[in-house]
Parts: structure tokens; sequence; C-alpha cells
């Protein structure tokens, strides 16, 4: 699963139950969650659940599940069963009681399986999946004048953080919008350092990414900021998710969308993720930026590819080529990728169609220190393979793959990790209890027993713990 | 009962607590307890300083490869 599909999900999940109840009300949502956030085997279990109107026990539920499936989530290797579990209640799909003899039985959520039924079967007046206009368009968008909008409106956006950088690279537009740039900032994805704008960690890591996943990001921001603006988040949400589920190429009505949904349209034109000839159209263009939105993972990886085709004026999806000898060579005329390959190479001639340049010591060492992280770089180098690279395996020359990564090491002399120390025991057995708490509850980094000292990451817990023995120790002297 | 002291635990090379050391031992406001020959616990507040400290005194001693080296290879 995408990194941008994981973060949607924390955001999802730290919103409170009434608001999943009003989510779910609208079939084209409970289908965006289902298809995109859900891993297959969860995916698996609520469509078994689906029709049936008994709720179903969990021994049952288990048949359905190989007992030495894994899955990996952030490095962590979880039972695929108890992953998909815990995340459908999470996310407030999956009701869990438990019944006298049957022990636990699951059901799903009322809201959520009348919506998923509706959007899977169709019927119903819900108007959730976005009304087309019913009179023709005499300005039609084509797909091609849609895709030059959403490709100029981002690249603008990514522009403006990268020119943050002091690259200097010429822009030809104007920029994005205040309200962009504001957003930028309240995301913490660039720095206002008086009236210039510097580009921050976070916002290289954010430049790395692939296209979906750098919208769902600043969409994220936006619904935080949209609470401050009293945009309801729920509507907003909505309205997202129905994006996702739109056509490319179609014109949808402005007639059933709330006033907060009209409010936002506002700020994705600015974003290029719809397009509207003039603000006070009647209709409104979802451009790939939309349609892709909820696309699910594997989908997303050929559609995202279209629109890098799109983008890239044709010449397919890699362009970089990387000797042994560290030269890089790239096949791009695009401002914007010149612009990020300069992040951590140096460059040093341009052609019409292409930018030649080295990779040194020097030039990593500069991109580790604004905060762009060698596997960054490396998987950057990775996706963006030249197709004549691709044929090598493995794709990157390996010498420089580990020199990029030694290079970063380079700079790790020490590890530091924030603290507290704990010394000056009155004994063994007191130190030796404190310090296997300590272990136990998993914020022991450090010890040395014959100086009976160790070092914790968090000291609330071994606080309370130490504060609970006194206790216990005072009452007990004064038992005894 | 045992103190708690807030700092930052530094796990290094041996060489690398040899400079620390020798940062500290100017003024002697970086470390709070020198722990063991690859660890030590220095000031929170001083972490940024001495990781600038640290990487001036490796420029001066190590001899690092002109970038153009291979330009021509």
């Amino acid at each position: 699963m995408s990194a941008s599909s994981l973060r949607s999900f924390e955001y999802l999940e730290s919103l409170p139950g009434r608001d999943f109840k009003r989510l779910y009300q609208r079939p084209s949502t409970a289908l965006a969650i289902f298809r995109r956030m859900l891993p297959h085997l969860a995916k698996t279990f609520v469509m078994a659940m689906l029709y049936i109107t008994d709720p179903l026990t969990l021994s049952e539920l288990e048949l359905w599940v190989r007992p030495d499936s894994k899955r990996h989530v952030l490095h962590v290797i979880m039972p695929a069963k108890e992953y998909a579990l815990s995340l459908l209640s999470r996310l407030h799909i999956l009701n869990t009681s438990s019944v006298p003899g049957q022990g636990q039985v699951l059901s799903l959520t009322n809201d959520f399986a009348t919506s998923l039924r509706l959007s899977l079967t169709g019927g119903g007046h819900h108007q959730s999946f976005g009304v087309p206009c019913d009179t023709p368009d005499r300005h039609k968008a084509s797909l091609e004048s849609l895709d030059a909008f959403a490709r100029s409106q981002w690249e603008g956006i990514l522009h403006y953080m990268v020119d943050t950088a002091g690259v200097g690279m010429q822009d030809g537009g104007e920029g994005p919008s205040h309200g962009v740039k504001k957003l930028l900032e309240l995301g913490g994805l660039v720095q206002m350092k008086g009236s210039y704008a510097t580009i921050t960690q976070a916002g290289f890591s954010f430049l790395l990414q692939e296209v979906n996943a750098q919208v769902w990001t600043l969409l994220l921001f936006y619904l935080d900021s949209a609470e401050a603006l009293n945009m309801d988040k729920v509507d907003v949400l909505h309205f997202l998710f129905m994006l996702g589920s739109l056509e490319l190429g179609q014109d949808y009505s402005l007639a059933t969308l709330t006033a907060t949904q009209i409010q936002m349209l506002e700020d994705l034109r600015d974003f290029g993720i719809v397009y509207q000839r003039k603000p006070s159209s009647k209709r409104f263009y979802p451009t790939r930026l939309a349609t892709t939105l909820t696309s699910d993972a594997g989908a997303l990886r050929s559609v995202n590819a279209g629109f890098d085709n799109a983008l890239r004026s044709g010449d397919g999806k890699g362009f970089i080529v990387i000797e042994t000898n560290y030269r890089i060579y790239a096949y791009t005329s695009s401002p914007l990728q010149i612009a990020v390959l300069n992040l951590f190479a140096k460059l040093e001639t341009r052609f019409p169609n292409m930018v030649s340049g080295r990779i040194s010591r020097k030039s990593i060492r500069v991109a580790i220190h604004m905060g762009i992280t060698s596997d960054q770089i490396i998987s950057y180098l990775t996706t963006h393979a030249h197709p004549q690279m691709r044929k090598n395996v493995p794709i990157l020359p390996p010498t420089v793959v580990d020199q990029i990564r030694l290079w970063q090491i380079e700079g790790e002399r020490m590890k530091p990790t924030v603290g507290y120390l704990f010394k000056d025991f009155a004994s063994g057995q007191e130190y030796e209890g404190i310090c296997k708490y300590a272990e136990e509850v998993g914020v022991l980094v450090w010890k040395n027993d014959a100086k009976r000292m160790f070092f914790v990451t968090r000291v609330e817990q071994v606080k309370k713990f130490l504060e609970n023995k006194a206790k216990s120790a005072a009452a007990g002297a004064n038992g005894g | 009962m045992p103190k708690a002291v807030k700092g930052v635990l530094v796990e290094c090379d041996e060489s690398i607590r040899a400079i620390i050391l020798k940062i500290d031992a100017v003024n002697h406001d970086f470390i709070i307890e020198d722990l063991d020959d690859r660890t030590l616990v220095v000031k929170e507040t001083k972490l940024p300083e001495l990781k600038r400290r640290l990487e001036e005194e490796l420029r001066d001693t190590q001899d690092e490869p002109k970038d153009s080296g291979s330009e021509r290879d």
C-alpha cells in the first residue's frame, strides 16, 4: 500500500464515530473507502458479510483465512486476519459484539453496508456519484486540455517549492495562488523567512513522492485547514471521494453540490484537480488528478503512468541514465525535473533535450544536509530510470547505490537519543527491579549493570512505577 | 531514591567519543555523564552545537577526495 493511503487512513481513523456515520451515508464514500483503503483480506470479509443479515461468528470468519498469512505494516509483520479486523473496526465498518454461547460475532455497520450495496447495485436518489450536465458545453474541454491544465497547475505548485531552494530556475507561469502558498506553509512544506519561502525537510520528501501521494498529502493539509475556515470536513471528504469516482472528460453540474463544496471548487481549481472555464461556470470537469484519487493501488500505477506520460510529453516514464562513474544524463527539458535533479546532483551541461552532470560526495552531502535521505534519492533514481537502464538487473549500478548510502552514513558519526538517565540507585536490587520494568514497557535503550545506570526514552511510566513502589514500601513500613 | 537526569544518549565509535571528550574538555559544558567507551550523555540544548563542532573537527582531520577526481576516467 502506498504511503499516501496510509496517511489518509490515519486521518480518517482520527475522526469521531458520528463523522463516520455521516460519511458512510454517501455510497460514493463507502465505495471509495472500500476500494482504496482496505487490504484484500478485509475486502473479502466485507464482501462475505455484505448480503448476510445475521451476524457472523468469528470462527466462521476464520475459515476464510489461511492461518499462516502475514502482512507487513510499516516494517512490522502482523497476522493478516488481525490486521484486517482491527482496521475494519477502526474505520467503523465492522461491529463486534459477544453473544453467550457463540463467542464473538461480527457484522457490518448499517450505514456502511447499505451505502456499499447501493453503490454496487445502483438505485436510490443519493446522486453521490456526481450529476453530469444535461446541456452540452459549447466550450467543451478536451482530454488534452484537461491534462495540460492539471499539469501546469500542479507543476506550478511543485515549482514554487523547488524555487524556494534557491535553485533559481526560470519560471514560466505566475506561480500558485496565495491560498496554495499559505497551505504549503501551514503543512510545513515551506517555511517563510521574511518575504521569502524556503523549502523544508518535509517539503523535500514531498517532492520525491509520486503524484497521487502528493495530491493526498496536500488534500489532507487542506482538510485540516478547512475546519478553521468553518467548512464541514465531512462535506469536504464527501466531495473528494466523489471526485475519485467521476469520469475524465465529462462535465458535471454544480446543482447537487453543497455550499461548502462550491466554495471548495475554487481551491481545487488552484490545485489543478478540477477545471472550470470561468469561476461563474455552472459546470466543472474533474482532471486526471481527481479521477485517480481513489483508484486502488494496482490501478493507480497504470493510471499514474498514463498521467506521467501526459505530463512528460510522450517519451516514456524514465529519463535518467546513471553510469558507474557517477555521471548522470537526464533526457528531459522539464524545468521541474531539472530542478529536482539539481537538489542532489551537480549539473554541468544542458542541451535542448537533456542535461548531464554527476553525483558527487559533495552534492549528496548537500542534499542530505537539506534533509533528503539516501533512500529517497535512490528511489527517485530508480523510479525515473531510463528504459535502457531498466534492462539491467539491478536497475542502478550497485557501486553508485552503495556509495550514496555510504555518503549518508559518513555523516552519522553518532546516534543521539533524547531521554533520561537514571542513576544513584541505593541497591542492586532496586536497580534491577526498575531496569527490568523499563525494559518491559519498551523504553529502555541502554543499561550498565556494573554502574547501575540506565537510559530511557520516556520517563512517565517509570516515574509512576517508582512512586507506586515508594507508596507500597511506605505502607509496608507502616503496617509492619 | 534514584535520580533521573534529562539528556541525550549519544552512541558512537571510540574515535568519535575521543573527539567529543576533547571538545568538552575546554569548558566542560557538553557532557553530563561519560558512560563507557561508546556511550555518553550530553545536554540536549548543546546537541546541535556539538554536531557542528564535531563536523568541523572531522573536516580538518579527514582528507576528502576531490570532486573532480574521476571526472575524465
